[in-house]
């Protein structure tokens, strides 16, 4: 059978289908495109995907691929086809998904992606025609381009400050994400049966589920090499095929593998991966804490990475919350990964927190100097410095006003043998020092927090009351 | 074995481009140039001369052409008209089925009690629960949590996440989903999304529908992780080449990430068009109290997708319109589109009724504004504060209620004057030409104005920055 039942019974897309544009396609005389796309078009037919199929165009004389099969079309922008075809691949997993490019579009403009999606080998077919020349935009150097052969980009021919050509079938074949890797021509009978079955075969495997195969297709562009149909045959015979040798480059046997679920809706799996409850917090304010602020309190940790400064102003926003009261936390770090600094702004209100910085808290939680230097000095008048005695041995010198409360916090979690609970002594301290929320309000933040790590909870339980212990010891 | 009889060759001439790859092909000698051009093509097609023909198939495997050598059926050879596509090929050049809409459902969702949740975090919920299965992503701070709550989330629910080689080809992948009907999102932040509006251009010329989540931060350039709003001329007015434009939603709090992200994926299918919601960096970082909706959504397949299965066969996407009247056609249908998306237009107005200074913020900035109407009004001042929250369309209508009595407009921003530029625009293209001159509060670089800035800028009407 030579028409494919894929290509469509009239070209309506090709400028309308009017006069021979209905049944004609758009390439020059002698242009390798026509060839691939027909052996594409029957194995599309033999495998029986005609329905499943989508063609992703690229940019390049191919650009009008939709013109002609009668599959799901999709056009690409330059060099983006194979992360085009990944995007429907994944979308539905059963589509049989081709993307179909020239030189300049798949190995310069879209290398990356190019490489990139073979690597990741999802089962998806690339078909590369490879004639060594750029043809929509008229003649200019492609990747593929052999040394010495003149563009009108190189025209004194293709030279060392040009670079070498790029052997795409080789380099895919190279890489672990593909299976099936094979460079064929299309200059004579033998090998255009060699073409066709490696088309086949590409589209098969992806059938099964296998995986990555891409054929690089040799192919002729008469106009752009500036010969006649037969000798630009001859040329790819003689001069590009001892440049890009022709044959299988990898072809791996691998069982069908890629299988997808549909995706889940159900609701309840959302709200439980959202840790999302609907049990209502027990709450224990009797109303807001305006002995601090009439509606809007402003607090800062500080430290460095490591303190916990985050986990304990995550747990006051939480607190703050669940007593039915809006609250906001903003981290802000240094660029270090870790050690850096590591500060929290965070504010509780009865309504609604308007301006969620803290430029100048009520209170700080300092967890060394550094951060007890540089924003002990912006704490308001009458608000609550808590910090680590245990490493900052001499605090700044602070408006009168400003309450001081040296907490060893280094030294209570290292006594109680986990350095890391040092952030909930300094919780602790905060209650104690501020009365900001009932000390069950940040008990139960913490425990929440901890539900999934239950044996944590005494440990945290008891650095917490050590927290408060420390700072009624200081009244005393 | 048997042998199978094979159909022998025929030719319409005009659609042979006498290439010659069949004179070759054929062992048998019976394919010969002919020595006359084609009237209809200008061109010099081959000659058959079946008498010695096997039938080998050959020549059929060496023509390019779908329409060219192909097999002869019994009493096709001859009698054909070229006037009569319909008679030669059949009524319909496909049998692709006509597709219908499967529309959304709308499913019910238990009430639960608020969640405490970074604006990332809660955009991400919010695109879950609006029913996207497919995010594509390349890390870039300070928006990569909602990228990996997504890589943690997506698999427990038979979704797809991929980590993408580039912003390029994160679009890209988009593109193929959107292609396929689905809803699909990313998460981006400013250096990530000038990378991405290429593909922006292609989604807004090829009709699909996405949502790009864009925290911004510092520029230009590489610039720095902290808090910015200098993409509002580039999401309003920049999408890539061409006639683009797309809805831009300007979320203030954490919660508002949340609704405006499942706004975001409603109005992208209901325009087909991609939606940018714009964070700033504070606001993608900041915890605070985020309520779950009632109800989420589970997405059906629109009629226009190319899903690879038998009812979408028949549709393409695609951007090019190679002839002028039809991209012109094309680009009157896409403007007429965006005059539809006007009805979007969407704003918050504070205390504005009786105002005599309008504040006019978005994003955190809007949040300090509001806490310095408060306090300005506790010292007597009348101070109100318009919130766009869709910078384009931008309120124009709402603008104008809200700055009826205004005698003084500040413009708070975190940038050199782009929110400014919107407003000016906005109200000139109403035909408002008379209106209060407009006094700012700009940072820049990740540094927000502060509550002290406006107050400072309100009441002394000093230069804060200068």
């Amino acid at each position: 059978m030579s028409k494919a039942s894929v290509f469509y019974d009239k070209f309506e897309r090709h400028s309308h289908g009017e006069g021979l544009k209905g049944h004609a396609t758009h390439y020059c005389p002698g242009c390798g495109h026509g060839l691939a796309h027909k052996y594409l078009a029957e194995a599309i037919d033999e495998l029986g995907i005609q329905d499943r199929t989508v063609a992703v165009s690229p940019v390049g004389c191919s650009v009008f691929l939709y013109y002609y099969f009668d599959v799901g079309n999709t056009q690409a922008a330059h060099g983006r086809a194979p992360v085009v075809a990944l995007g429907h691949k994944f979308a539905n997993p059963e589509s049989i998904v081709v993307s179909y490019q020239g030189d300049g579009d798949l190995a310069s403009i879209g290398l990356a992606e190019t490489v990139a999606t073979a690597q990741l080998g999802a089962p998806i077919t690339v078909i590369f025609i490879n004639n060594a020349i750029y043809g929509m935009t008229g003649g200019q150097m492609a990747p593929t381009t052999l040394m010495g052969q003149t563009s009108s980009t190189s025209p004194a021919g293709r030279n060392e400050y040009n670079g070498q050509p790029l052997k795409m079938a080789e380099l895919i074949a190279g890489l672990d994400g593909p299976i099936y890797v094979e460079r064929v021509a299309l200059y004579d009978a033998k090998q255009r049966i060699k073409a066709k079955k490696a088309i086949h075969k590409a589209m098969k495997l992806q059938v099964e589920g296998r995986g990555y195969s891409f054929i690089e297709v040799l192919a002729e562009c008469p106009t752009h090499l500036k010969m006649n149909p037969e000798d630009t045959e001859k040329w790819v015979k003689e001069c590009m095929e001892p440049v890009y040798p022709l044959g299988v480059k990898k072809d791996l046997t691998v069982d069908p593998w890629f299988k997808r679920n549909t995706p889940c809706f159900k609701g309840e799996k959302i709200l439980s991966l959202a840790g999302a409850t609907s049990e209502h917090p027990e709450r224990f304010c009797k109303g807001f804490p305006t002995h601090l602020a009439p509606n809007d309190i402003s607090l800062k940790l500080a430290g460095s990475g490591g303190d916990g400064a985050q986990t304990a102003a995550m747990l006051i926003a939480r607190a703050a919350i669940s007593e039915g009261f809006d609250a906001t936390h903003i981290p802000s770090y240094g660029p270090e990964s870790r050690g850096g600094t590591s500060y929290a702004d965070v504010h509780v209100a009865e309504d609604e927190v308007l301006n969620p910085g803290s430029p100048d808290p009520q209170v700080l939680i300092a967890f060394n100097a550094p951060s007890l230097a540089k924003f002990g000095p912006t704490v308001r008048k009458g608000g609550f410095v808590i910090y680590d005695s245990s490493v900052v041995t001499e605090a700044p010198a602070l408006d009168p006003s400003i309450k001081m409360f040296p907490v060893p916090f280094t030294g209570i979690a290292t006594d109680l043998g986990k350095a890391v609970v040092k952030n909930i002594v300094a919780l602790g301290a905060l209650q104690a020092a501020t009365n900001i929320f009932p000390k069950d309000t940040l008990l139960g933040a913490i425990r929440t927090a901890l539900k999934d790590k239950c044996a944590l909870i005494p440990l945290n339980e008891e650095a917490f009351a050590w927290g408060i212990k420390s700072v009624e010891a200081l009244d005393k | 074995m048997a042998l199978k009889e094979r159909p022998k060759p025929y030719l319409l001439p005009e659609y042979c481009k006498g290439c010659g790859r069949c004179l070759d092909a054929c062992a048998k000698d019976c394919i010969h140039l002919s020595d006359q051009i084609n009237p209809l093509t200008g061109l010099v097609p081959v000659e058959l001369d079946l008498t010695n023909c096997n039938a080998c198939g050959l020549c059929m495997d060496a023509c390019p052409e779908p329409y060219g050598l192909r097999p002869a059926h019994e009493g096709e050879i001859q009698d054909f008209e070229l006037e009569d596509p319909a008679k030669l090929f059949g009524v319909k050049p496909s049998d692709a089925p006509e597709p219908v809409d499967m529309p959304s459902e709308v499913l019910p969702l238990p009430r639960t009690e608020p969640l405490v949740i970074k604006g990332t975090y809660a955009s991400a919920l919010g695109a879950l629960l609006a029913g996207c299965r497919h995010v594509y992503g390349y890390p870039i701070t300070p928006s990569t949590e909602g990228a990996e709550l997504m890589a943690k989330f997506l698999p427990k629910l038979d979704g797809t996440f991929i980590q993408a080689v580039s912003e390029v080809a994160t679009v890209n992948m988009m593109y193929g989903t959107a292609g396929a009907g689905l809803p699909t999102m990313t998460f981006t932040s400013s250096p990530g999304f000038s990378l991405m509006l290429e593909g922006v251009s292609y989604m807004i010329g090829a009709e699909l529908p996405g949502v790009f989540v864009n925290v911004m931060r510092g520029g230009p350039g590489l610039g720095n992780i902290a808090p910015e709003q200098a993409d509002i001329k580039l999401a309003c007015h920049g999408l890539g080449h061409g006639n683009t434009r797309a809805l831009v939603l300007a979320p203030a709090t954490p919660q508002e990430m949340l609704d405006l992200t499942m706004l975001a994926f409603e109005l992208s299918f209901k325009y087909r068009n991609p939606v940018i919601l714009l964070g700033d960096g504070y606001l993608g970082q900041m915890t605070g109290k985020v309520q779950l909706p009632d109800t989420m959504i589970k997405p059906g397949i629109p009629k226009w997708a190319v899903y690879g299965d038998a009812m979408h066969r028949k549709n393409v996407i695609t951007s090019i319109f190679l002839t002028e009247s039809d991209l012109e056609a094309h680009n009157v249908h896409l403007n007429a589109k965006y005059e539809a998306m006007q009805v979007e237009a969407r704003a918050e107005s504070f205390l504005c009724e009786d105002a005599e200074v309008v504040l006019i913020a978005c994003n955190t900035p809007a949040r300090t504004a509001k806490g310095a109407v408060q306090e300005l009004r506790h010292q007597g001042v009348k101070a109100g504060l318009f919130r766009p929250i869709t910078l384009w369309p931008f309120p124009v209508e709402e603008l104008k209620a809200a700055i009826h009595g205004a005698q003084r407009l500040v413009v708070v921003e975190a940038s050199a004057g782009q929110l400014e530029d919107e407003i000016r625009l906005a109200l000139s293209k109403a035909g408002v030409h008379q209106f209060p001159e407009i006094e700012s509060v700009r940072r820049m670089g990740g540094v927000l104005p502060q509550q002290s800035e406006i107050m400072t800028r309100v009441l002394g009407r000093k230069e804060v920055l200068a």
